[in-house]
C-alpha cells in the first residue's frame, strides 16, 4: 500500500475541456482535499468551502469558500447542524458560483460535525440544478465518537444520499480495519483520506489519461445517471509478484465491499484498472474477467483501463458500483450471459493488435443478464458473507447496534494479513 | 388420559430446532422415548421471522421425534426466547385481616393477587410469576401462614412477552394439531436441569448462550431473583468473524468452531491458522489474533451487559453468588467461554455438565433448554415456583389465538 497519489496525476493528462472540481466540505473533508493537492491536476480543481476561517486560511487550495460569516463570524459551526445548515443556506448564490460551469463535482465531507454535515447537502442542491454529475466521498465517524455524531451523520447521509448521483460511505470503523496494526485514531483519519484519494485519483486518471480502453464521462455518466440509490466502492492494489492475482485478491478484501448495508444486487459497475506498461491486455483481459465473474449485475459493466509509464509492476483496480432506489427486483432472463472475458475484448482488441489505439468502451460493453442463479447477490460467493441480520430490525442497546460486529464498534483493530 | 402421558419438550432455536418426547408415567417417572434435532429456517435471533419456513421445520422436528418413538405426543412444553422478553419485581403487600395477627390463608392470597394485579398493555402477554419468599413485617419466611404479623408481603419476578410473537410460536404448534401446555423461558428451563438444589440455595448465575440469543436466569437463596435475555448469541460470533475476515458464513462458522478461543492471547499473533487446510486454490492464512481478538469483543461484550443488568439491579453480589457461573447452550462448546465469563463478571465459572441421568447425546450442552422443558413438564410449575397455574396458560393461549 506504498502506491501513493503523488505521481497519478504526474503525467500530461489528454487535452480534454471536461472540467472537474473536487470540493472539500467542512474541516475533515478541507483536511481530505489538502492531501490530494499535487502538482500538474491539469483539469481538476481543487476547492475548499468551510465556516471556519482559520482552517480555510492554513488550507494550501487555491479556490477557497468561507460560508455564514455572519452567522459565526468564521469561527466555525461548533458542532451543531443547524449553525452549519444557516452557514451555508446565507451563502447558497457563492456557492453557485463556485460549481458554476463545472461537469463532474466531487464533494470530499466528513459527516457527524456541524459544517460537514449540513453543507454538503446545500451544495448538492445547489449543484443539482446545473448539469454536473455530483459524486460524493462522505466519511463516517467512529463509534467511540458517540452516539451524537454518529446520529447527525445517519441524517446527514440520508439527505444526501437522495440528491447526488452517486454517495460512497466510508465508515472509519471499517477503515481503521485497513493499514498497520497500531493505527492510532489520527492515523486513522489519514487512512480515510487515503482512501478518498485513491478514489478520486481512480477516477480521474480513467477520465483524464488516454489507456488501453478509454472511458469518458458519458461512460460514467451512464452508471451515475439517476440520482439516489446506493453506490459502492473498492479498491485492490499490488506491486511486484503476481501483482494481477493479488490486486484481485486485495480488491476482493477491501473492506468497503463487506459492510452490512450493502445492497443485495447493484446495477451498473465501472471498473478501472491503472497499471504500468507491462500491463498487457492479457492482463486485463483476465483481472475484467475476474472481476465480472465475482461481480454480477442487472446492467452494464463499464471497464477502463488506463496506463501510467511511472508504474512497474504495480496494478491499481478501483470499482465503483450503483444500485438503483426502491428498484423492484426483475425476473431474471435465462439468456445465456457471455462473460466479458475473452469474447468481446479479446476479439476487439487481438484484431487491433496493437496497445497504442485505444479501443472505445462502448464496444466492449456488454448488456449484461443476471443469471437466475445469481439474481440475488452482488457477489457469487456471498450468499454467506452478506450482512446475516441485515433483514432484521436492529438489535439497540443503549444506543448501539449490537447485530454490528463489537470489535468494529470499539474500534478494535484486526490485522487479517 | 391413561395412567402415562407423552410430553413433547420444543424449543424452537435461532440454530436448530429440538424436540424431546418423554412418557411420564404416574407423578414421578419420566422416560425420554425420542428426540430429533433440525437445522432451524426462519429464526432470528431467538424470534420467528418467516412463520411458513420455521413451521415446516419444526412440524418436520416433531413428526422425526414422534416416528423415532413410535408414538404421538400428547402436549407440548414450549421454550420462549428473543428480546421481547421482558421482566419486573412486583410487590404484592396486605394488612393482616384478624385481630389477633395471625396469618390466615386468604391474606396469603391477597398478598399474592395484589403482586399479579399489575396489568400490561395489550401488546404483552406474561409467561411467568414466579414467587419469591414472604415477609412479614420485613422479616423473611418461607411459609407465613399461622404466624403473627402485621404486614404480609410477596414478591414474584414476573416474565412477559410480546404478544404476537408468542402467539405466533404458539400458531407453529398449533398447526401441527398439538396443544402447548405450558410455556417456560429458556433461561429458566436450562437452570432447572444444571443446578443442584444446594447450587441455587447458595446462588448461581446460569447463562445459556445460544445460537441468536444469550438467555440467564440468576437464583438468589434457592429463588429466581431475576431472568434475562441478550438478544446476541454464536450467529453473531460468525458474522463479526465474516465480517471481520471477510470469508463466507461457512467458513467463518469453521474457524469459530476449530480454532475459536474466547479471549486473545498475545501469542496468537504468531500463530496463523488455514483457511480450508487442505492445499486447495483460494486456501490462506490468517492470524489467529485476528480470531481471537474479533471473539473476544463480542463475548466480553455479551457477559458487560449480563453485568450492565445484575449492577442496575443491585444484584451482582458476589457472596450471593456463591455458586458461580454455569454455562451452558451450543456457545459454551466455545474454547475458553469460563475464562471470558470470570474476567467480566468477576465470578468463578464453570461450563455445565449435563444431568448424569441422561444419554450422552443429551448432556450436550445444546440440550439444557429441552431437557429443562420435561424438567417442569414432571415436576409442575407450582413446585418450582413458576406459578402460573395450566389452567392459567390455556385461558391465556386461548384469548392469544382467539379460539375458545
Amino acid at each position: 500500500m506504498s502506491l501513493e497519489t503523488e505521481n497519478l496525476f504526474s503525467q500530461s493528462t489528454a487535452a480534454t475541456d471536461l472540467k472537474i472540481k473536487i470540493i472539500g466540505v467542512g474541516g475533515a473533508g478541507t483536511n481530505a482535499v489538502d492531501g490530494l493537492k499535487l502538482d500538474d491536476l491539469g483539469d481538476v480543481r481543487l476547492a475548499a468551502i468551510n465556516t471556519d476561517a482559520q482552517a480555510l486560511a492554513n488550507s494550501p487550495i487555491a479556490e477557497k469558500l468561507l460560508i455564514g460569516r455572519s452567522i459565526t463570524r468564521g469561527l466555525g459551526a461548533g458542532g451543531e447542524v443547524e449553525i452549519g445548515k444557516a452557514a451555508a443556506e446565507s451563502d447558497r448564490d457563492a456557492i453557485a458560483r463556485m460549481i458554476a460551469d463545472t461537469d463532474l463535482i466531487i464533494l470530499i465531507v466528513g459527516l457527524g460535525g456541524g459544517t460537514g454535515s449540513a453543507a454538503a447537502s446545500v451544495i448538492a442542491q445547489v449543484a443539482a440544478k446545473t448539469e454536473a454529475l455530483v459524486l460524493a466521498f462522505a466519511t463516517l465517524p467512529f463509534s467511540f465518537e458517540g452516539a451524537r455524531r454518529k446520529h447527525i451523520a445517519e441524517e446527514s447521509i440520508g439527505e444526501l444520499r437522495q440528491i447526488v448521483h452517486g454517495l460512497v460511505p466510508l465508515p472509519n470503523d471499517v477503515l481503521l480495519q485497513e493499514g498497520e496494526e497500531d493505527t492510532s485514531v489520527l492515523n486513522a483519519f489519514a487512512v480515510a483520506d487515503r482512501w478518498i484519494g485513491r478514489g478520486v485519483n481512480s477516477l480521474c486518471a480513467m477520465l483524464l489519461k488516454t489507456g488501453l480502453i478509454n472511458q469518458d464521462f458519458g461512460s460514467l455518466r451512464s452508471v451515475f445517471h439517476d440520482r439516489g440509490g446506493k453506490t459502492i466502492f473498492g479498491t485492490g492494489i499490488s506491486i511486484g509478484g503476481d501483482y494481477v492475482k493479488h490486486a484481485l485478491d486485495d480488491l476482493f478484501q477491501c473492506p468497503l465491499l463487506h459492510m452490512g448495508d450493502r445492497p443485495a444486487q447493484l446495477d451498473r459497475i465501472i471498473v478501472n484498472v491503472i497499471g504500468g506498461a507491462d500491463l498487457g491486455i492479457s492482463k486485463v483481459n483476465e483481472i475484467m474477467s475476474d472481476v465480472s465473474k465475482r461481480l454480477s449485475t442487472r446492467g452494464d459493466v463499464v471497464f477502463g483501463a488506463v496506463i501510467d509509464e511511472s508504474r512497474h509492476e504495480s496494478l491499481e483496480i478501483c470499482i465503483l458500483g450503483k444500485a438503483d432506489m426502491d428498484r423492484v427486483p426483475v425476473a431474471p432472463s435465462k439468456k445465456s450471459t457471455s462473460m466479458i472475458s475473452g469474447l468481446g475484448l479479446e476479439t476487439e482488441i487481438s484484431r487491433e493488435n496493437t496497445r497504442s489505439k485505444p479501443v472505445h468502451s462502448s464496444k466492449l460493453r456488454r448488456k449484461k443478464e443476471v443469471e437466475a442463479n445469481q439474481d440475488e447477490f452482488t457477489f457469487i460467493d456471498v450468499e454467506a458473507q452478506r450482512g446475516y441480520f441485515d433483514k432484521t430490525d436492529r438489535n439497540e442497546y443503549k444506543g448501539e447496534d449490537l447485530d454490528v460486529p463489537t470489535f468494529m464498534r470499539r474500534g478494535i483493530k484486526v490485522k487479517i494479513k | 388420559m391413561s395412567h402415562s402421558r407423552v410430553v413433547g419438550a420444543v424449543e424452537i432455536g435461532t440454530s436448530k430446532v429440538a424436540v424431546l418426547l418423554g412418557e411420564i408415567i404416574g407423578d414421578s417417572g419420566l422416560n425420554i422415548i425420542g428426540h430429533s434435532a433440525c437445522s432451524s429456517k426462519g429464526i432470528k435471533k431467538g424470534v420467528i421471522a418467516d412463520l411458513n419456513v420455521a413451521s415446516d421445520c419444526v412440524h418436520a422436528a416433531i413428526l422425526t421425534a414422534e416416528k423415532n418413538a413410535q408414538t404421538r405426543i400428547d402436549e407440548v412444553y414450549l421454550a420462549q426466547t428473543g428480546s421481547h422478553i421482558q421482566g419486573g419485581f412486583n410487590v404484592g403487600t396486605t394488612n393482616v385481616s384478624s385481630p389477633d395477627g395471625v396469618i390466615r390463608s386468604i391474606d396469603i392470597d391477597q398478598a399474592k393477587e395484589e403482586a399479579k394485579r399489575r396489568k400490561l398493555p395489550n401488546s404483552r402477554t406474561y409467561i411467568h410469576h414466579i414467587q419469591n419468599p414472604f415477609s412479614l413485617d420485613g422479616r423473611q419466611v418461607e411459609n407465613p401462614l399461622s404466624k403473627e404479623a402485621r404486614c404480609l408481603q410477596v414478591g414474584y419476578w414476573s416474565v412477559h412477552g410480546d404478544s404476537e410473537i408468542v402467539s405466533d410460536s404458539l400458531r407453529v404448534i398449533r398447526g401441527i394439531d398439538l396443544d402447548v401446555n405450558d410455556m417456560i423461558i429458556s433461561s429458566i428451563a436450562s437452570g432447572a436441569v444444571i443446578l443442584q438444589e444446594s447450587e441455587k440455595e447458595n446462588g448461581a448465575l446460569v447463562i445459556d448462550i445460544g445460537g441468536g440469543t444469550t438467555d440467564y436466569v440468576l437464583y438468589r437463596k434457592g429463588y429466581i431473583v431475576k431472568t434475562g435475555v441478550v438478544p446476541v448469541g454464536g450467529d453473531h460470533i460468525t458474522n463479526d468473524l465474516s465480517i471481520g475476515l471477510r470469508v463466507g458464513r461457512k467458513s467463518a462458522e469453521e474457524f469459530k468452531v476449530k480454532n475459536g478461543r474466547a479471549f486473545y492471547n498475545s501469542a496468537d499473533r504468531d500463530e496463523k491458522v488455514w483457511l480450508f487446510g487442505d492445499l486447495t486454490i483460494g486456501d490462506r492464512e490468517y492470524p489467529l489474533a485476528a480470531i481471537t481478538k474479533i471473539i473476544e469483543a463480542r463475548v466480553s461484550e455479551i457477559f458487560d451487559i449480563i453485568k450492565e443488568q445484575l449492577i442496575d439491579a443491585d444484584l451482582l453480589v458476589p457472596s450471593d453468588i456463591a455458586s458461580g457461573i454455569f454455562l451452558t447452550g451450543g456457545t459454551s462448546r466455545l474454547t475458553g467461554i469460563e475464562e471470558a465469563a470470570k474476567r467480566s463478571l468477576g465470578l468463578d465459572a464453570c461450563v455445565a455438565e449435563g444431568p448424569q441421568d441422561v444419554v450422552d447425546e443429551l448432556r450436550q450442552p445444546e440440550y439444557s433448554t429441552v431437557l429443562g422443558l420435561l424438567h417442569y413438564a414432571l415436576t409442575g410449575q407450582e413446585e418450582s415456583q413458576s406459578s402460573v397455574k395450566p389452567a392459567g396458560i390455556l385461558r391465556r393461549i386461548g384469548s392469544l389465538l382467539n379460539f375458545d
